[in-house]
């Protein structure tokens, strides 16, 4: 998410004068991120005797620690290899694929993991095909472990991507070329320069994609493999015990924190200070030979595999269905509402959040937590909170403007930190000099960050807002456990159907959220490319 | 354009977009009027139950108001919200999941000579708290090419090793498959029931994965020859008119295994009236209108579910499996081995 994000050392504390209005609406932020994780470690410790045996939890852990690893190194590689193609070499097509590979972040991963179980099931056309040729099933098997570690890195290989590129596009023209100039080759200076001072970009979206990882339910339940994600499920819907599941989830939310941890210090402990002062184009190699096909190959497979195949598959099977439209359509613009409320609404807290909390760092980043718990651990925690309110206010319990003001604060809680990561990299560009001179001229804290510091934050704003909006597009337990009567959201209905095993009618939902993102993300990533003072994009 | 303005924009959009929902939302009569509302907590997942809603507000002018979710997410926000929840009505596409929810204290007892009367007593709750409104049976699809139907006539024998490496089934965690390992507790004792899931487990063709109509598929597709599934599911493929459909129902059909000479394991949706019920009276009305004979038809040919009443209508594919003998445990026991049923699932290796 580091879109914005350059090589700066964070600026030093600023000046500050008692708990001003920024610093309240920072706690305010804090608290709704905060409340439903509190809710949590209080259940957690609340009466509710162990069910799932010490076997079966190890096995789950297993899982989980076995797919975060393998999706960490997979989109790792895909994600890291794009980027460095794209940014440091010419190719046919490159301008194209610089903003196409990251299409596939339009896709929920449950919509991938619907398309490709479907078309590798044992009775799909491939196995169908391949039966019919060898005369035996080839057990190619997206339902397993690795099936899914494929379905997740195709997903999440964008997160890299997108940090890294920025990362790449950002880097010092003066340190390449020191690197060259001193006998490196091309590649040598790639080895030796870019990619120890672009490691943090990388760590950074290795850790995203691993904390999506974690938190997702619906693609590694619909492929079959049992993760922590899935004790957290078993002992709530079949022991009853929401104590237990939250028990199950805290090493979930310390597997967070962890890589949390990991993707603040990589971003803090940058050690090049190259000057912005002379901004020059990036020198990029023009790939001749077999690299100037293979490379866009490459990245043509990367978009194929990541979005058009299973989206394509899906919409086949959609044919195959008269859909409803007017509800296709209610759920559509039930969606887009709320996905439009919830980004400025969460864009707004966590820009309170991050100009308000500079003295207090750890605040900023516990709220980040959210992010990484796995949707039925969060719906859990976001009951207890409501339940104060339903029971505390007469008819609340019912009413359309409650549940909608509780979803707003559950997806502000649940995505604070796909909004506070860009608005504190765009931050960065801010320096104290420069609020300084503002505060000199008479402006108070919060009017120096309104009149200065925004509007220098603007495109980060944008970044996270498009964010916000792209994830709750896609979101599932708040959404299905807080919603009023009758209202229905794409994701809802797509999960709907597919738990009904109506793959064709969860298509056409699936297939509009892949719609309606799009010109989200291709917006998000064209920015990126801009972030380069003097970037043709 | 700037991001400023697109900002400004984005805020005149959500503005415009909320005042439309808003708008929509007053089109649903929302508040109670003339007739008022039914307010429907439901986990049921089926498209066609809309049609049902439908007959109800034509028949009586009171408007349907639903939430759609997982029965332990309906659960827990029931139980979150307290006296003060809106839900009249709470329906459940289990009956261990909805004697759970009785056992909560979220339903009230409803007495009901009325209902008495439609729905047979091991098809309701002791203290009157929720009735069945429909049923399904937990049987098998079998390879015709590969089976003889004689071979699936007992529960016994789907674990026995003339299956071994033969059989497709979904996980364990699946409440239909907790409902018939409680059912088999119930019936056969603990010990025979962990043996039970054990053969199964050994005669299992790949690890448990997807849903029912999977399992039918890979029958189909030869990676099993028999597979564990709801009644509905493989009912649902052969009213369909695609050909592959009707290729599959050609060569993989229903067997009827029998537990204890006493007939096939049945599980229900259930229905009962919220313990907080602000629309009482409704409620009690929808309940009712759901074991009528206009609803009873609809699940029988929307959901090719199995009616609850007698001699109610339904098509020619659901009729030929709905009259065949059904255990006549009472449903309500599935909730009290719920926990021990995944227990023993766990020990057997059953994922």
């Amino acid at each position: 998410m580091n879109a914005a994000a350059d090589i700066h050392p964070r600026a030093s504390a600023r000046p500050r004068h008692g708990p001003g209005l920024l610093h309240l609406a920072a706690i305010v932020a804090a608290i709704i991120a905060l409340a439903p994780l509190v809710a949590v470690v209080v259940t957690a410790f609340g009466p509710g005797a162990a069910s799932l045996n010490s076997e079966t939890f190890a096995r789950y852990a297993l899982n989980s620690l076995a797919l975060a690893a393998l999706v960490a190194i997979g989109a790792g590689v895909l994600g890291a290899a794009a980027a460095w193609l794209v940014v440091m070499h010419r190719f046919p097509g490159r301008d194209l694929f610089a903003w196409a590979l990251v299409l596939p972040l339009a896709a929920p991963a449950f919509a991938m993991a619907y398309g490709y179980a479907d078309l590798f099931d044992v009775s799909g056309p491939i196995r169908t095909a391949l039966r019919g040729l060898f005369g035996r099933d080839v057990p190619l098997e997206m339902r397993s472990l690795p099936g899914a570690a494929i379905v997740l890195s195709l997903a999440f290989y964008p997160y890299v991507y997108l940090t890294l590129r920025a990362a790449l596009v950002n880097q010092s023209v003066a340190a390449l070329e020191a690197a060259r100039s001193l006998g490196r080759t091309a590649g040598g200076a790639f080895w030796a320069v870019t990619l120890p001072m672009a490691r943090p970009a990388l760590a950074a979206g290795m850790a995203l994609a691993v904390m999506e990882t974690l938190a997702d339910y619906g693609a590694s339940s619909f492929l079959g493999v049992q993760t922590l994600t899935t004790g957290v499920v078993r002992a709530w819907s079949v022991f009853g015990s929401t104590a237990e599941a939250a028990r199950l989830a805290l090493p979930l939310l310390g597997a967070a924190a962890v890589l949390l941890l990991i993707e603040r210090l990589s971003r803090t402990n940058r050690t090049a200070d190259v000057g912005p002062s002379r901004w020059r184009p990036l020198p990029t190699t023009e790939l001749t030979g077999a690299g100037r096909w293979l490379a866009p190959l490459f990245c043509a497979k990367l978009i194929v595999l990541g979005l058009l195949l299973p989206a394509g598959w899906l919409a086949w099977r959609g044919l195959s269905v008269q859909p409803d439209t007017i509800r296709l359509l209610h759920g559509g613009l039930n969606a887009l509402t709320l996905a439009v409320a919830a980004a400025i609404f969460t864009t707004l807290l966590a820009a309170a959040l991050a100009l308000g909390s500079r003295k207090n760092r750890l605040l900023a980043r516990l709220t980040s937590l959210g992010y990484a718990t796995p949707g039925a651990v969060m719906a859990i925690g976001l009951l207890a909170p409501a339940g104060f309110l339903w029971r505390g206010m007469a008819g609340a319990a019912g009413g359309f403007a409650v549940a909608i003001a509780l979803l707003m604060l559950a997806y502000a809680a649940r995505l604070m930190a796909a909004a506070v990561e860009p608005i504190d990299a765009g931050l960065e560009r801010v320096t104290p000099s420069m609020t300084g001179a503002a505060r000199m001229l008479g402006q108070t804290e919060a009017g120096a960050a309104l009149r200065v510091e925004l509007p220098m934050a603007s495109g980060a704003l944008v970044t996270a807002t498009l964010l916000v909006f792209i994830d709750v597009l896609k979101e599932l337990p708040a959404t299905v456990i807080l919603r009023p009567f009758g209202f229905d959201t794409l994701a809802v209905m797509a999960d709907y159907y597919a738990k009904d095993e109506r793959l064709a009618d969860a298509a056409w939902p699936a297939l509009l959220i892949v719609l309606v993102s799009i010109p989200a993300v291709i917006w998000l990533t064209r920015r990126v490319g801009a972030s380069r003072p003097g970037a043709p994009l | 354009m700037t991001p400023n303005r697109l900002l400004v924009l984005a805020l005149i959009a959500a503005a415009a977009l909320a005042a439309c929902t808003d708008g929509a939302d007053r089109a649903q009569p929302g508040a109670p009027a003339g007739a008022g509302v039914v307010n429907l907590y439901t986990a049921r997942h089926y498209d066609s139950d809309a049609q049902i809603y439908d007959a109800f507000t034509k028949a009586t002018g009171i408007q349907v108001r639903r939430i759609e979710a997982p029965a332990d997410q309906l659960i827990a926000r029931m139980k979150a919200e307290g006296p003060s929840s809106p839900a009249d009505v709470l329906v459940i596409a289990d009956a261990g999941s909805m004697s759970i929810a009785a056992d909560a204290g979220l339903l009230q007892a409803n007495r009901s000579p009325a209902l008495e009367a439609m729905v047979p007593a091991h098809l309701r709750d002791g203290q009157d708290r929720w009735y069945a409104i429909s049923r399904r049976a937990r049987i098998v699809a079998y390879d015709t090419a590969r089976v003889r139907p004689e071979e699936v006539a007992t529960y016994e024998q789907l674990a026995s090793p003339r299956f071994k490496g033969k059989l497709c089934v979904r996980s364990s965690d699946n409440p239909y498959n907790l409902s018939l390992m409680s059912a088999l507790i119930e019936r056969w004792g603990v010990g025979k029931a962990r043996a039970w899931a054990k053969g199964v487990v050994a005669n299992m063709a790949r690890p448990p994965q997807g849903g029912d109509i999977d399992q039918i598929r890979a029958v189909g597709a030869g990676q099993c020859e028999i597979a564990i599934t709801n009644s509905y599911y493989y009912l649902r493929i052969a009213a369909s008119t695609d050909a592959a459909d009707k290729a599959l129902v050609s060569r993989v059909v229903l067997g009827w295994p029998n537990l204890d000479g006493r007939g096939a394991h049945i599980n229900v949706s259930g229905a009962g009236i919220a313990a907080h019920a602000p629309n009482k009276a409704n409620a009690e009305r929808f309940l009712k209108f759901l074991l009528e004979a206009k609803a009873q038809g609809i699940f029988a040919s929307a959901t090719n579910e199995f009616p609850v009443v007698a001699g109610t209508a339904m098509p020619e594919r659901v009729a030929k499996y709905a009259a065949l003998p059904a255990d006549p445990l009472p449903v309500e026991t599935y909730g009290r081995y719920q926990a021990q049923a995944q227990r023993l699932f766990e020990e057997a290796g059953w994922r």
